[in-house]
Parts: C-alpha cells; structure tokens; sequence
C-alpha cells in the first residue's frame, strides 16, 4: 500500500466516518483506540492531528471556572431545546415554515389574488377556505410534534448532575450546567454534555462508556483520561489549565484538542472526550470538564431528520404538471381572448345592454364607467379570473393527497408482518416519506456483504497452526458442557459456546509436552492476548457460576476470544496496564507494555506483552495480505507456504482469515521502541504518522504462529433472495472489502454467481493493465449475443484507476451487460463512487442496501438507500430511507409493497390530473356560453369542495389500499416487477389517453344538460347543481372501474364519497341567502334531471369500458394476466405452469 | 398468508411479558392488507352483458323520451322583430326607447289539440342572463328581510336613487321583463293565470312578505318593468321569476298558465306591448305557448341520445361478441406474459 502521500490522506479522511468499518481487510482487527497510556491519536484523525487548532477556530475553556470560560464568549448553555415554538412563536414560525412549500404558496397567490375587487370570484371564505384547511390541519399536526418535544425536553432538562462547586459536588439540573464546570458521573449514569476527562475510578485513567443512545452500537468503548490530568484531579481547588479545542461539529469519533496544565501542553483527541448521551459503565465514577453543553454537543449536532429525496415518480410528474400549466394557460387566454372579441364587437352598445349596464348614470352629468376600466383591462382582468377559477387544474391537492398516501403506504409497510425481523426485534422503519413508490422501480441494487448479505455473526470455524489445518468440529449434539474453570469457588464461563476441534483440544491440553502442542498454546495465547476486547463477568442465577462476556469493537476479535476460551485461554480481566489470563485454570498475568492499535494501511494490529516469564513478546495480527510481508521468510518459508496454502482453501470456502505472527524483543529492542513510541505519542504534530511508523519498526522479522478462518454465516433467506431480485430483472452488485476468493464464493454460496455464468476477472495494478482487461471484457461481452450470462468480477485496486476517469464508461458498458457484479476488496469511499458511476449513466432507478458506517456514503448516493439494523451500529440506518432487520425482506418490500406503491401512485396521480381537468373543463365550457366571461353555474362552495371534500377521499384511500396483485403471486413471479422497471404504470403516454379521455368526458358531462335543456326555463343553479352532481359521481365510478380490490373500505370511500357530495350541494342549497335556494329539489322533482344523470354517466363511461376492455382482453399486459390467474385458476396449477416456463429463462432482463 | 398466520400465532405461547416487549406488529387483516375483496376483472361475458343490459335499457327509455318530447305542443312566435313598425325599423332602439306606442297584434294558429295547463312562455334568445356583472348584481338578503334593506354593495350601478336604496336592487331586477301579453281565443280572452308560476320556495323564504318595492326604477335609465310598491316582493311573482337566472343564454321564462284546453284550428290573438329592449344586443323575443309532458318540454335531444347510446351499446356487445368468437383468448393464458413473449430476454 504505497500510495502517494496526498492521495493517502484524503483517503484516510474521508474514512472518518467509516471506522466502524467491519470488511475484514480494514477492520478485522477492529480496535481503533491506542488504549496505551495518554497515547490519544487516531489513524482516522491523522490528517486532522497533523493540524494546530488556529486561535479563531478554537474555543479556550477554563477548566473549573465557568465564569472566566464564559466571560468574552458565553457559551450555550446545557439546556436543549428541541421543540421549534414557543406559544408565541408559534403562529408566524408555523405559518412561515408551512409557507416553504410551493403548493401552498400557489393556494396563497390565488387567494390573494381573488382579494382584489376586480378578480374576486369567490367570496372571502370560499376563497380562503382550502388554505385555510390545510393550513390548520398542518399546524394541529405541528403542535401536538412540538407539543411533545416540549414535554421532553423538560424531561430532560430537569435531570440532575453533580458539579463541582464551592469545593463539593452538588446536584445541579442539566439545564443548568455551563461550559467550564467540572462534573463527576458515576457508574450507569447518562452523561449531560461532551467533557474532556480528568480523572476516573480507575488508576489508570480507563473508562468504559456505552454509545447506543449515540450511534446505536451497544458494545462497550474506552476512553482515557490523560495521565497528567489524573492526580492533579484530586485536588480540583488548585487545578489550573485550559483547553482549546475545535470548534463544535457534530463527527462523534472526531475530536481534537489541546490541553495546558501547569504550562505542559497535551494533546486530546477522540479518546479522551465522553460525549452527552452516553452512558457511564464497569467504571464506579469519572471526572471531567465541559466542554461543550446543550445544543452544541455532538449528539444534539447529530440530531438530524431523515434526508429528504424526491421520488422519480414525482419527478416526473412535475413535468406534466408543467403541461398541465400550460393548458391552464391556454384555457385563460381563450377566455381572455373571446371576452376580448366579444367586448370590442359590442363596444359600441355596452351601456346599454341589459346585463351589462357599463355606464352608472347616478354620477352626473354623464354617468361613469362602473366597474369597467377599458377594453385593456378587462381583458388582463378576464385573464386572471379565469386561473382564480381553473386553479385546480394545477392539481395542489394532489401534493397533499401524496403525502397521505404515503403517511399510509408507510404504516401498512412498517407494519407489514413478513418484515418484521423476530432475532433483532425490529418491525420495517420508513425515515424517508417521500420516496415510496421509487421501490417499484429499481434496477441496479448494491449491497454491501458483510452484516448484509452475512450475519456479522463470526463464527471460529478453523485453525491453521504452524501450516497445519485443525478444521474437525465436535458433533453438534456433543454432551460437553463447554469450557469453564473455577476460581476462588467460583466457576467461570464464557458467554458463547464455540464449537471444538476435539484433536486440537486434545492438544492444548497436553501442556508444552509436543513442539506441536506448544505452537497451539502460544497460538490460542495470541489470541487471548492479541486484541482490544474486555471482558465483563456478569453474574446469573446461579450464585457460583459467573459469564464472561467479551465485548469489543470487532465481531472477529469476539470470535477469536470466544474460541480461545473455549480452548482454555480465558481472558478474564483487562486494564489499561496488564490482562489476566486464565490457562487452564491457572491465573497468569501479563503486562501490557504497548499496543498499536489497527489502521488500514498497516491492516494489523500488534501489542507488546510481558509475560509471567518476564520474556517481552510481541504479537501481531492482521490480513494475510499484510502479514507475510512481516514475516520472516527465510526461517519459516515452509511453514508459510504451508499455511499460505491453507488460506486459500479457507478462503475459497468463503471464510474470513486472519494471520498471527510473534517476536520475541530482547531488551535493547524493546527500549529501543520503548523510547521512540514515547516520543511520537507526545508528538503534538503528525502524531498518528509517527506512531503508525513506530509500528512498522517493530512489526518485522516475525515468526508464523497460525491463521484463523472465521465463519460469517449468510443471513436467512439470501439466496433466494437475490434469485428473486434477479428474476425480478434487478442487477445485482455486491460491494465487499472481502478477498477475491471469499468474495466469489460467498457469491456462490447466495446464488449471486452460478456455475453456468462466464466469470470475468478484473484484477490490475495499473492504469494501462486495467484499460486493457477491461477493453477486452468489453469486447468479449459484446461478442457473444447469446444468453450465455457473465459474471464481473473487479477488486478495489481496478476501481481505483476506473473510478473518475474515462475507463468509468467502459466499465459500465461491460456491467450493464453482466447478470451479476461483484466488486471486491472495495473501500468504503469508493462505494460510493461506484453508485455514481451508474446513477449518473442511466435513469434507472438504484438501490443501496449496507449496515455499516461505511456504507452511509453509497446509502446516501442511492436512489434509495436501506440500512439493516443488525450488529453494526446505527450509522447506516440514520443515513438510509428505509431500514429493516433483514437482507431478504427486500424481497416484500420491492416486489411486493414497491409494485403496490409504485402502480397506486402512477394511478392516483394520474387520475388527480383527470378529476380536477374534468372539472375545470366544465367550468371552461360554460364560459362559452355565458358571454365569455367567468360565470360558474357550479356553486362556488362546491367548486372549493369538489376536490377537498367530494372526490379527494377515495384516491387517498384508493392510493393506500388498493392492490393490483396479491402478495403471493407478486412473490412467486417476481418479473411482474417489470411493471414499475418499465414505468408501465406511468408515463407521458398514459398521460395523454388520461388527458382525452378528460376532454372527452367533461364534454359529456357539459353538452348534454346543456342540449337536453337548451331553450328551457332551466336556472343556473339548478343546471350547476347537476352539473356538480354528474362530476362527482362520473368521476367516482371512473375511480370505481379502475378499483382492483373492493373490500368495505373501498366500497365505503366511493359511495361515501358521492353520497356526501350529494349531502354538500342540498346543505348548500338550504341557504336561503345564496341565489341557488332549493335548486336542487326543485330539479331532483324532474324527471328530465334522472334521465340526464344516467345519459352522462352512461356516455361518459363507455368509450373507456370499452378501450380498457379492448385492451386488457388483448393486449393483456403482465399484471392483466396475473389477475386472471390469480382469479380464475386455482393456485398450485398456474403456478407449476407458470413456473416451468419461467424456469427457462435466466435472464428476464428485457431492455 | 395462511404460513404467515400459523407463525405469528404460533408466537403467542411466549410468556406475556415477551410479548409485550416485542416490537412484532400485532397481526390483523387490516394491517397485512389482506381484508377480504372482491376483484372483479373484465371478462367477455361481463362486458358483453353489460352493453346488451344497457343498450336494452336505453333504447327503451330513448323511446319513451321521443313520444314524450312529440307529446308536447308548442307554439313559437317570434315577434320581435314583426313588432316593430317597418319605417322604424332602421332603428330599432330608437323605437323602443321612444314614446310611440308599442302595443302589437299576432295571431297564432293552434295546430294540435293542447290540454290544460298550455304554459305562457316568454323566450328570450341572445340574453346573457348569467352573464358575471349581471348574476353578481343583486342583493339576495335584501330580498329577504326590510332588516337588510342597506345590503346594496353589490347591486352597483343600480344600488341606490339619490341616496336611498333601490329594492330590489341590482341588474337582474332592474332589467325585469316588461312585455305584456293579453290573450283571446276566437275573440273571446283567454284567462292567463299569473298565480304560482314561481317556485314556491322562493316566495315562502326567498322573498320577503314584508319587503316592498321602493325607488324602483327611479334611477337615469329605466331598464325594464316597474313593480308596485304596495305589493310586497313574495307576491311579485314575475319578478321572483325573472330574478332565477336562466343558465344559457336562450332561455324560457314562464309568464303564465291557460287552464282551458285550446282545440285544434283555434286562433290565438295576441295583444303584446312590445316594450321589452332586446334591440340593442340582438336578442330574439318569442312566444310560446306549450304544454308539457313528464319528461318537460319539447325537445328531442334526450330522446336521441338515449337511442344513439343504446344503439352504440348493442352494436359493441354484437362487435365484442364477434371479436370473442373469432379471436378468443383464453384468460390467464402465460404466454401472453411478457417474459414468455419474447424468450432470451431480447435486448
């Protein structure tokens, strides 16, 4: 790994985030914290340490005395605040923040609009009434929110802490504690604000805190306070010293600092700070000074809402609405332009025709225009009437109808019971509201391997000891109690059982009497010693018998501790200066004389050990690819081949290796070391580059001790899984840091990769080599058009010349064309830049699925991005959209609720555009015939109501239930999800025939009262009245024929619906006030009314009942035929006739 | 979901405490979107039946609304134009806003047997009634109640007369009809019947009882007919008519009823005072004398329609039908699926 310094550091920086990595060549070692001494330098922070904190970025804290910290600058204070209002606040801060939305500020245009005497329309509150509606239900919503933020803020504020003051701690609310104090937490207690430490309850400055509140992550960290601090602490009268540290930012493992004391200056990184919210454990009580408090911590920095991302869907209908502006635009300037016709035809007579009376002749001597401004005028104000009158063309309903929709689609799949992960107890999370139906699209899925595809559950599964394999396992229903020892009465176990080689125990067990025997204790010993784990005895229901639970940063390193016990190397207890270590029953104690904790480009960690023997050893762990170059060769070469050898073969059966090396150090050495360490720890610039030499020094001449091959078993269900999402025509790119070989059969081992698929291997050092293997897979894919299916396969080295450069297209060309894509030994950062590589070469849709932080990057590029809430961390499921427990409920989701989601908002949309066009077409046609100016026959309480109250109810409810498809069959035919891949369920087309369909409609619904009654004494209202009333119930049958599942909901929603419309126009109609008094019985009375209602809705109808007809019967698309089997047939005959033919096509993959 | 439903009450023999903590989403019908439904698609059969269920239904009803619609008797005269003196016809407004007399004679000739009640028509074409300025411009409290006598902001410019509000107020009653018609049969006249010929809601709460016209038609320019000022608004009836708006522009105004039959080969003289300005915006007046049926007046639209649709359905059941013989598909047939259409994923 030698790179160029400057392209090595941006790599290191942008891995801040990711150092909860768990790919085994990054992490395996897992331990991030030099948990020697006041060494406080992370690897992550090496480009941050190497920087001097400027005057102007930093803040100077006083440390124990708040009022001189907080004398030039007062720092915010410990109270939070959560909520976004104040009683007061509350009316302009709502309406201000509900304003940011274009919708309503289109609603509040118009309305105001409408206020101007000239282009009032509808009256005050009719005008007001759908703002104001929304408006309040907003704000209702808004302030029950806050209401209960309040509520726990409060909570929160009013907790207690001990600050140190007037020489004692006393209790003092949280809200009320300022920067600079000193604060003493004990044992099990949440920590009120990010303070740097002093001092703790353990000689050695340890302490071990607990970050689930934080990032989710419920195994146990260390932190450190600095040795200078921790006497000093006792007396805190007398303690005098500052702190400058960085400027508060919300990355919780960065943190950088320095402290002066007694004119020492130290410097503090990540690991001397215990951030708010976490929780204080396995130490009795610890010391420390604010630093920052209240909204300025971390956490609260952190506290972010899910991202917001705007679905393709609605992307996409952005550019119809823009159509449908335009026709808007249209549909006024006809107006406008007839009116204008008709004013200058009739100019001359306009004062004296009848009902227009232009002239008021009250007004001596020779009268004045009233309400007439000139030929101009009139038409710019005709203009606006008419967009005050067809605002509902541009459907601003549907925007909030789309939000309910979701808020329900949401709730049914969170409450969906297929996804509901019982191991991890967590139900589907929905954080993103506004991406739903984008599930119905995807086409490109990446995954991330480990914790994903994998269980991050590792399992010990082999050994290899100086080249010999030991990879036998006790039978699975052995009668062994499993390892455990007893000390002072009381017997030890450890927490988890591992599965033992029984020839290998029998070894161990033989003391140091065989070469052999003594290489598979110092092998187990290593492994007991090798790693940052802490053990924590827990006690049970049995008085004598106690657990061991090791908790650690690393499932691998849990794995290898657990199995190290369970050949009775029993680490029992770890400080910050020795281990204790149970050998077979006997306590040995070693010293910890120094640690290198792991980094990427070392991938290795090594500690330095005294043992009981008063011999100095150093071991050392890490990634193959790292570790035999460490090795010495020349005296072990057989061994290393051997073992080399047996690597592969672990790996190939897709297990995770490690190799571990030791040296004896004889005392020069040692010193040697010794003095350099101590001189780049205190280093104050470049200190982790320092240390990370340092280690290099050390790290060499080792001699083999053994490997490990580690299990990490594929979740459940993920084979069939990924077959489903392939079948599904979903390309599936797997992202792993893992091997080659692990990777591929991994990719095996989930039906990723089949026998039958043409594996291409890119696997290059350079640029020119990389061009070319890539050149000729390109050429060779697109040789052969037959369905011969390939496999990519690319190791992160490639992507680094591909990525950001011309081969990126190449690439792609030989990706779109391969089934499956595999990418190994991939770094977190270029994650992402492969989700862009394909994101911004093709429209179609993308996926990320991860779980760890370092998938946040590709999670957040994504088109949609899911986090799986398992063993790492919460990192990914903050930064995702969709968060569930498990790799194969992607499954449901896509294929299932993404159809559903994706086909009931195309309609919805769609059939949005439809009711408000009909409507506002009806309006357009009866200015045609009323002198082309605005009049509407419709009530103008039921044109604010048709598309709040008479017709919205239904498409929401429509647009949550309805299913086109049962689950089943959706699950057993997962090609029915070309239905979304193909936009089949919305696109300009549809648009169109919608848009015809409407005129065509709307024609009907106008033309024939108006033939059936032309030259009759009908009025206004009472042809309004049926007009309103054959809208509403042509466009509830309109959704009624297009309904696929009628359940009671269904039926109550549409029929409800015009039933309640019908309830609007007579409520209207009683008002003695308005001019349409009693219309609707006078006209109900006729005859001639019934018989219109049932010519329009016949009429209207019919030409789509027949198309659809037509159509569906044949032209049957995918999920037309799907029903009818689903009806018609019963199930386990289609499904084996349906399946068989399916079986024969690999590759459903169509465009 | 029948696995689904075994495994999650499978779970229920856990302790209850368990249970609780359990994030599991508590199982219903609901919550899986699973309630029972109906989901019909469209078969041939369903479709087929349909069209012949309507066509069978509306050829009928076309049917009975063409012999309702031919039922009625109608008389139109139009008149507005003949009752015009021809030397003044040059200019026609000139004429009615003048003094000369307007009274006029037409003889209308019954053609058909009409039964009582024969419904007085005034037929106005050309006639914005629902024009915006004009709907807008009245006061519907003010017709209402004395109380709100003041309510004259939208009835401009014919709100007030020197500073007294104008009742009724607003265009629509100030260009109230002013034709008259008396009528004779065989030179004997022919009751016309003024009484209900309005909505009977609108004078019981539309128009006040205790509403009386005041400075009616006392502003510059008199639009149409003068009401009497001892007459409370309830009981004007021909105003009550007028000021329901017509919705289209050629629209038909009761005047009143005749409640004798009229035979066929009477004759009908008409005395009109043609006073009513329509000249100006050439509108057509017309008289009508009609009878009605239950379907309402003459027109045979509905009826049309009604056969034109039923005629369309039966032709597309018969078309479908064919279609269905012909080229049948059996239903849920795979290899009409997409992935089965074109084998090897074509690209």
């Amino acid at each position: 790994m030698d790179k160029p310094p400057p392209h090595h550091e941006s790599i290191s920086s942008r891995w801040s985030i990711s150092s909860k990595d768990k790919e085994v060549t990054f992490a395996d070692l897992g331990s991030k914290r030099i948990r020697h001494g006041s060494a406080g330098a992370d690897s992550e922070m090496l480009s941050m340490s190497q920087k001097e904190i400027k005057d102007e970025d930093a803040r100077l804290i006083y440390i124990n005395d708040p009022d001189r910290t907080n004398e030039t600058f007062d720092f915010t204070g410990n109270s939070i605040k959560t909520a976004k209002y104040s009683v007061f606040t509350f009316l302009p801060r709502n309406l201000f923040e509900q304003f940011h939305r274009v919708a309503y500020v289109y609603f509040l245009v118009i309305a105001v609009l409408n206020q101007l005497p000239q282009l009032a329309v509808f009256g005050r509150g009719a005008s007001i009434m759908p703002l104001a509606f929304v408006l309040l239900v907003s704000a209702i919503k808004d302030a029950y929110e806050d209401f209960r933020r309040h509520r726990s803020d409060r909570v929160e504020n009013n907790r207690l802490a001990l600050v140190f003051e007037d020489n004692e701690f006393k209790e003092k609310q949280w809200k009320y504690i300022r920067v600079g104090e000193v604060i003493k937490v004990v044992s099990n207690q949440t920590l009120p604000c990010d303070m740097v430490l002093l001092a703790t309850s353990d000689p050695t400055g340890v302490v071990y805190v607990q970050t689930t509140n934080l990032d989710g992550e419920s195994n146990l960290k260390t932190r450190y306070a600095k040795q200078e601090t921790l006497q000093k602490a006792t007396d805190l009268e007398t303690f005098d010293g500052f702190i400058k540290c960085e400027k508060p930012n919300r990355n919780i493992y960065g943190f950088q600092a320095n402290m002066e004391i007694d004119g020492r200056r130290l410097s503090l990184g990540p690991s001397n700070i215990i951030l708010r919210g976490c929780e204080l454990k396995n130490t009795e009580w610890a010391l420390g000074v604010v630093v920052y408090a209240g909204s300025e911590t971390k956490a609260m920095l952190n506290n972010s809402g899910a991202p917001s991302k705007r679905s393709r869907l609605e992307t996409r209908m952005n550019l119809e609405i823009i159509l449908l502006s335009l026709f808007l635009i249209a549909l006024c300037t006809t107006a406008a332009a007839t009116a204008a016709v008709w004013l200058r035809t009739h100019r001359d007579d306009l004062d004296t025709i009848l009902f227009y009376r232009r002239k008021d002749y009250s007004v001596k001597p020779e009268g004045k225009n009233h309400n007439y401004y000139g030929w101009g005028w009139e038409i710019f104000f005709t203009f606006f009437m008419a967009v005050i009158v067809y605002q509902i063309m541009i459907p601003i309903s549907l925007y909030i109808s789309m939000e309910l929709v979701r808020i329900g689609q949401a709730y049914f799949m969170t409450r969906d019971d297929l996804m509901y992960d019982e191991s991890s107890n967590s139900s589907f999370q929905c954080r993103a509201l506004n991406i739903n139906e984008d599930l119905g699209q995807i086409k490109y899925l990446f995954s991330d391997k480990t914790g994903t595809l994998t269980d991050n559950k590792m399992e010990f599964q082999c050994a290899c000891i100086g080249g010999v394999d030991y990879s036998g396992r006790e039978p699975a229903e052995s009668e062994q109690e499993g390892y455990s020892v007893e000390v002072d009465g009381v017997t030890l176990k450890p927490k988890m059982r591992v599965r033992v080689d029984p020839s290998l125990l029998q070894l161990t067990r033989n003391g140091n009497a065989t070469e052999e025997a003594k290489r598979a204790n110092e092998f187990f010993l290593s492994l007991a010693a090798c790693n940052t784990i802490v053990p924590i005895v827990t006690n049970t229901s049995d008085p004598n018998v106690k657990l061991v639970d090791y908790q650690g940063e690393s499932p691998d390193e849990q794995a290898l501790v657990y199995a190290a016990a369970a050949y009775g190397f029993l680490l029992i207890e770890r400080t910050s200066g020795h281990i204790v270590i149970n050998v077979r029953a006997e306590m040995q104690t070693f010293n910890v004389l120094g640690l290198h904790e792991f980094d990427s480009d070392r991938k290795r960690m090594s500690v330095i050990l005294g043992c009981p023997d008063t011999s100095v050893k150093l071991f050392v762990k890490g990634a193959d690819s790292s570790m035999f170059s460490v090795m010495d060769e020349e005296s072990y070469g057989d061994v290393i081949e051997a073992t080399k050898k047996q690597l592969h073969a672990y790996s190939s059966d897709g297990l995770r290796t490690l190799v571990v090396g030791l040296r004896k150090l004889n005392d020069t050495e040692f010193e040697q070391w010794h003095s350099s360490f101590e001189a780049a720890s205190t280093a104050l610039i470049g200190r982790a580059g320092l240390l990370r030499k340092v280690a290099g020094n050390i790290e060499t001449k080792l001699r083999i001790v053994g490997a490990t091959a580690i299990e990490d078993k594929l979740q459940r269900g993920v084979p069939e899984a990924i077959e489903s999402l392939r079948i599904a025509g979903i390309k599936v790119w797997v992202l792993t840091g893992d091997k080659q070989e692990t990777a591929i059969s991994i990719g095996f081992s989930s039906r990723l990769l089949t026998r039958n698929m043409r594996q291409i291997v890119i696997n290059s050092n350079s640029l020119d080599s990389c061009r070319r293997s890539l050149e000729e897979a390109n050429a060779s894919v697109a040789r052969d058009d037959d369905d011969e299916s390939v496999a990519l396969i690319i190791d992160g080295t490639s992507l680094i010349y591909v990525l950001d450069n011309d081969l990126e297209d190449v690439l792609f060309q030989v990706a779109c064309k391969s089934s499956a894509v595999l990418c190994c030994r991939v770094a977190p950062f270029q994650k992402a830049g492969i989700v862009a590589l394909v994101k911004n070469r093709t429209s179609d849709m993308t996926l990320a699925i991860g779980d760890g932080a370092n998938d946040v990057s590709m999670i957040q590029m994504a088109d949609v991005g899911v986090g799986i809430s398992g063993q790492e961390g919460r990192q990914a499921v903050m930064a995702s959209d969709f968060a569930m427990g498990q790799f194969r409920f992607l499954v449901p989701l896509l294929l299932v609720h993404g159809h559903w989601n994706y086909q009931r908002m195309g309609y919805m949309i769609l059939y949005n555009f439809y009711r408000n066009a009909v409507f506002v077409l009806i309006l357009f046609w009866y200015v045609l015939f009323t002198c082309y100016t605005l009049t509407t026959a419709i009530t103008e309480w039921s044109s604010v109501l048709y598309s709040v109250v008479y017709t919205s109810f239904p498409t929401i409810v429509i647009g949550i239930l309805d299913k086109n498809l049962g689950r089943r069959i959706l699950l057993s035919h997962p090609q029915l999800y070309g239905v979304g891949q193909r936009a089949e369920g919305y696109s300009t087309t549809l648009f169109w025939y919608t848009m015809f369909d409407t005129v065509w409609q709307s024609a009907a619904i106008f033309f024939i009262p108006l033939f059936a009654y032309w030259g009759s004494t009908i009025d206004t209202s009472s042809l309004g009245d049926l007009w309103t009333i054959a809208a509403v119930v042509v466009v509830n049958l309109h959704l009624a024929m297009d309904v696929i599942r009628w359940n009671w909901i269904a039926h109550a929603a549409i029929w409800g619906s015009i039933v309640a419309a019908c309830i609007c126009v007579v409520v209207i109609d009683v008002i003695p006030t308005l001019p349409g008094y009693w219309a609707i019985f006078q006209v109900a009375k006729t005859w001639m009314f019934w018989f219109c209602l049932l010519a329009i809705v016949v009429t209207t109808l019919l030409p789509r009942f027949a198309i659809k007809f037509l159509v569906e019967y044949y032209r049957p698309s995918d999920v037309r035929i799907a029903r009818e089997v689903e009806k018609l047939r019963s199930f386990s005959e289609p499904q084996q006739n349906m399946g068989t033919e399916m079986n024969q096509i690999r590759d459903p993959s169509r465009r | 979901m029948s696995s689904n439903t075994a495994s999650s009450s499978g779970g229920s023999g856990d302790s209850s405490a368990a249970r609780k903590n359990s994030k599991r989403p508590k199982y219903s019908k609901f919550t899986q979107q699973e309630l029972p439904a109906c989901k019909p698609i469209l078969t041939p059969g369903w479709v087929i039946s349909t069209f012949l269920i309507v066509s069978v239904i509306f050829i009928p009803l076309g049917v009975i609304s063409l012999f309702a619609s031919q039922d009625v008797v109608e008389i139109v005269d139009r008149y507005d134009n003949d009752c015009i003196p021809a030397p003044a016809r040059t200019n026609k407004v000139a004429f009615i806003q003048g003094d000369a007399p307007k009274a006029c004679n037409r003889t209308l000739t019954v053609t058909k047997r009409m039964k009582q009640p024969i419904y007085v028509y005034y037929q106005l074409d050309n006639f914005y009634q629902n024009h915006r300025r004009y709907v807008k411009s009245r006061s519907d409290s003010q017709l209402r109640s004395p109380k709100f006598e003041n309510q004259i902001s939208a009835c401009k410019p014919e709100d007030d007369a020197g500073g007294q509000p104008i009742v009724p107020c607003g265009l629509i009653a100030w260009s109230l009809f002013n034709d008259t018609y008396t009528l004779s049969r065989n030179n004997t006249p022919l009751a016309v019947n003024k009484k209900d010929i309005a909505w009977k809601s609108d004078k019981e709460h539309k128009f006040g009882n205790k509403v009386f016209p005041k400075n009616f038609q006392k502003g510059n320019l008199t639009g149409g007919a003068t009401l009497n000022p001892d007459i409370p608004l309830s009981e004007q009836e021909d105003l009550i008519v007028w000021m329901r708006t017509a919705a289209l522009p050629t629209f038909r105004k009761l005047y009143g009823k005749i409640e004798t039959d009229l035979d066929n080969g009477d004759t009908i003289q008409v005395t009109l005072q043609n006073n009513y300005n329509t000249y100006s915006f050439s509108g057509k007046k017309k008289l009508v004398l009609s009878t009605t049926s239950w379907l309402g007046g003459k027109n045979d639209f509905l009826g049309i329609a009604y056969l034109t649709v039923g005629g369309i359905c039966f032709f597309l059941a018969l078309a479908f039908t064919i279609m269905y013989l012909v080229k049948p598909r059996r239903l849920g047939d795979p290899s009409y699926l997409s992935w089965n259409r074109n084998p090897g994923g074509g690209r």
